[in-house]
């Protein structure tokens, strides 16, 4: 028998026999007996919680933000949308260009 | 569901201990691996959801390894195939009996007919090896690449696995009269 011939043979062979296993409860079971680890969601909090504070101080004492605001009324639109949205697409784009040509190569 | 949704869940796991990420992952991957176990146990569901449960408890612990070079899929398969041998090894002195017995309840459960292929009567025809390699290839549609990772072994061995596995299983299913 061809190579090709045995392929397909033993293809439709396996395909008949794969069979979807109903979970019954197998997931739960799974995570109930996942062993405790340390929650550490509070780390991400108090990294925004101190990265927003030190942002608005710095912003504040310094100006910055009073001369942002001051400054938004009079910066023409398309400046502003090139770069509010242009900066994050082009970036979002490249994150997904790169990330699929990491898993190509597996 | 995408490879990106794998590592954003992962991501959640490994930085924040989120067992609900990992639920998610469970059970989108539950079903493929308690089959692939099912199939290396020739039937044994109890033995096989024993393992499965072990092989997700071991890449939630190890989950901050988990590089991402290959498939989240590929690198829980790889810890299903250590956890498998490992037990196979651990229960080396009870393989015999144990083999028997299940041949013995396989055979009552499972009557062989011309409809309904006995896969793991198939399958004993092989060593381990080609049983894991032919498995993953044509059951769980695994490259030769992911093969060779799960299996870590050279390309050329994974691919020899298959070969001689698909050899053998031609000639076996020939033999019992399996028509295409």
């Amino acid at each position: 028998m061809k190579t090709n011939e045995t392929d397909i043979m033993l293809k439709k062979f396996f395909s008949d026999q794969k069979q979807e296993i109903a979970d019954n409860g197998f997931s739960r079971r799974v995570t109930h007996n996942l062993p405790e680890q340390t929650d550490r969601t509070w780390i991400v909090w108090i990294f925004a919680i101190v990265g927003m504070t030190i942002s608005l101080l710095l912003g504040i004492s310094s100006g910055l933000l009073q001369n942002l605001m001051a400054n938004m009324i009079h910066i023409p639109i398309n400046y502003l949308i090139t770069g509010v949205f242009c900066f994050p697409l082009v970036g979002t784009a490249c994150y997904y260009f790169f990330q699929r040509k990491q898993y190509s190569l597996i | 569901m995408s490879n990106a949704e794998d590592i954003r869940w992962v991501t959640q796991v490994a930085l924040l201990g989120d067992k609900k990420a990992f639920d998610k992952l469970t059970c989108k991957y539950q079903s493929s691996i308690r089959r692939f176990f099912l199939n290396l146990t020739m039937g044994d569901s109890q033995l096989s959801d024993d393992l499965a449960q072990e092989t997700f408890i071991k890449a939630y612990l190890n989950i901050s390894t988990f590089k991402g070079i290959s498939g989240f899929s590929t690198w829980l398969y790889r810890i299903a195939y250590n956890v498998f041998y490992d037990s196979t090894r651990a229960r080396k002195h009870y393989d015999d009996i144990d083999n028997d017995i299940i041949d013995y309840q396989h055979q009552t459960l499972n009557e062989f007919s011309s409809e309904k292929m006995d896969i793991h009567k198939a399958l004993k025809v092989l060593r381990k090896e080609e049983q894991t390699a032919v498995l993953l290839f044509y059951m769980e549609d695994k490259t030769h690449k992911d093969i060779a990772r799960i299996m870590n072994c050279p390309l050329g061995t994974a691919k020899t696995y298959i070969l001689k596995g698909k050899e053998k299983l031609s000639v076996y299913l020939k033999q019992v009269g399996y028509e295409n």
